[in-house]
């Protein structure tokens, strides 16, 4: 009986300790106790790096849009028994906006002595561009699978579209685009410089 | 007889109503997390010229072993990744007139433009923890998926991304040039013949 309740009591303490470790973990003045048993950041293993395919292109990038959103996927209510799910990330990344100038062909450009007209495509949304670095986690609640928070991601991506088009990137990246090309032609010797370009949809 | 026992109960008790108090406070107090920061969102022009674009995959894998469990995880990744030169850097030396018909055009040395990993293209193949091990969070996750972008970025660059970057930049400027009525068009790279 006195055994058992000295072990009682050092278990008791140790529960206390562990209770009091905590809250000062919680509000940053201890390290958090998980990462007292990891020895650093994980590695990943070297593995190769395998070109898929290399193809010739002929974009002309002229305006980016930087930009920071938080996502918040809000409660994502589960059936009975399991805890409600929530994610809330930093996305960080740039939209690219510019020319296929692949679409270019003879009848593009006409020279006539020191006067030169080009007819450019669109300006169009070239690429959007969020990599693993530009996502922090900021709350994560339940179990959130890697397929769910692809979904987030990608639609963090549609957001950063949609930004960057209510900001005006196509409009910039077409004044860009004739100011860029009219500066090369002029540097070329044409007097006259005439850029065409269509309005983007 | 029996004070030692029932102070020993009385001890007892008093600790356990410390652990229930702890565990209040436990739970009443919030984990501290920095707010999240939301930056300027800013347009900002650009002159650059992609002349080639790779597409890439790689495997990224981490075992966690410790003596109280594994636990491993496996993604497949791709990346595109685009290179050309920066047309800004293009200034009036860089071109030399020959009459009406003649052009030297020095460009700027081609360099990475473009970096990109698309969600749609990240697959996790395994994900598997030890019974006494946490699951891979999605810190943990990203964290492992940050370090692959990285490996890529580094393992791209050495590739010779750049030098057939630079041949396509020689290839389409000369197209372009004799479209625009130009018949002898000669490209260097800045630091080979042309100007530094």
């Amino acid at each position: 009986m006195k055994k058992i309740l000295s072990l009682l009591q050092l278990a008791a303490l140790l529960a206390i300790l562990l209770l009091l470790y905590g809250p000062l973990a919680k509000i940053g003045l201890l390290p958090p106790l998980p990462s007292l048993f990891h020895s650093g950041p994980p590695q990943i293993e070297d593995t190769p790096v395998i070109v898929q395919q290399v193809k010739n292109i002929a974009q002309m990038f002229t305006q980016t849009f930087y930009d920071e959103i938080v996502y918040d996927t809000g409660v994502m209510r589960t059936p009975l028994f399991q805890a409600n799910k929530r994610l809330i990330f930093i996305a960080k990344g740039e939209v690219i906006a510019g020319f296929d100038l692949s679409e270019l062909s003879e009848k593009s450009v006409i020279r006539r002595e020191r006067s030169i007209v080009v007819k450019l495509p669109p300006a169009r949304v070239l690429d959007v561009v969020i990599n693993p670095s530009g996502f922090e986690t900021f709350i994560e609640e339940g179990e959130i699978t890697f397929e769910e928070t692809k979904k987030f991601h990608e639609d963090a991506r549609r957001i950063f579209e949609r930004n960057a088009r209510q900001k005006g990137i196509l409009r910039n990246s077409a004044a860009q685009g004739r100011a860029m090309f009219e500066k090369f032609f002029r540097l070329l010797g044409f007097e006259t410089v005439d850029i065409i370009i269509p309005a983007s949809r | 007889m029996n004070s030692v026992p029932r102070r020993r109960s009385r001890r007892l008790l008093v600790l356990a109503v410390a652990i229930a108090v702890l565990l209040a406070v436990n739970v009443a107090v919030p984990r501290k997390k920095a707010p999240p920061y939301v930056g300027v969102r800013v347009l900002k022009d650009l002159a650059e010229l992609a002349t080639v674009e790779y597409n890439v995959t790689k495997i990224v894998s981490h075992q966690d072993v410790a003596w109280y469990g594994d636990r491993k995880i496996l993604f497949e990744t791709a990346a595109t990744v685009k290179a050309g030169i920066d047309m800004n850097e293009i200034h009036e030396r860089d071109i030399l007139l020959q009459g009406e018909a003649a052009v030297t055009v020095t460009l700027p040395r081609p360099r990475i433009l473009l970096f990109n990993m698309k969600p749609e293209h990240m697959k996790e193949i395994f994900n598997e923890s030890g019974i006494l091990r946490s699951d891979f969070n999605n810190q943990e996750k990203d964290a492992l998926l940050s370090q692959g972008e990285k490996d890529i970025r580094a393992k791209v660059a050495a590739m010779d991304i750049l030098e057939r970057a630079a041949r396509q930049a020689r290839v389409l400027t000369e197209s372009w040039l004799k479209k625009s009525g130009f018949e002898t068009v000669h490209v260097v790279f800045r630091g080979e013949g042309g100007q530094k």
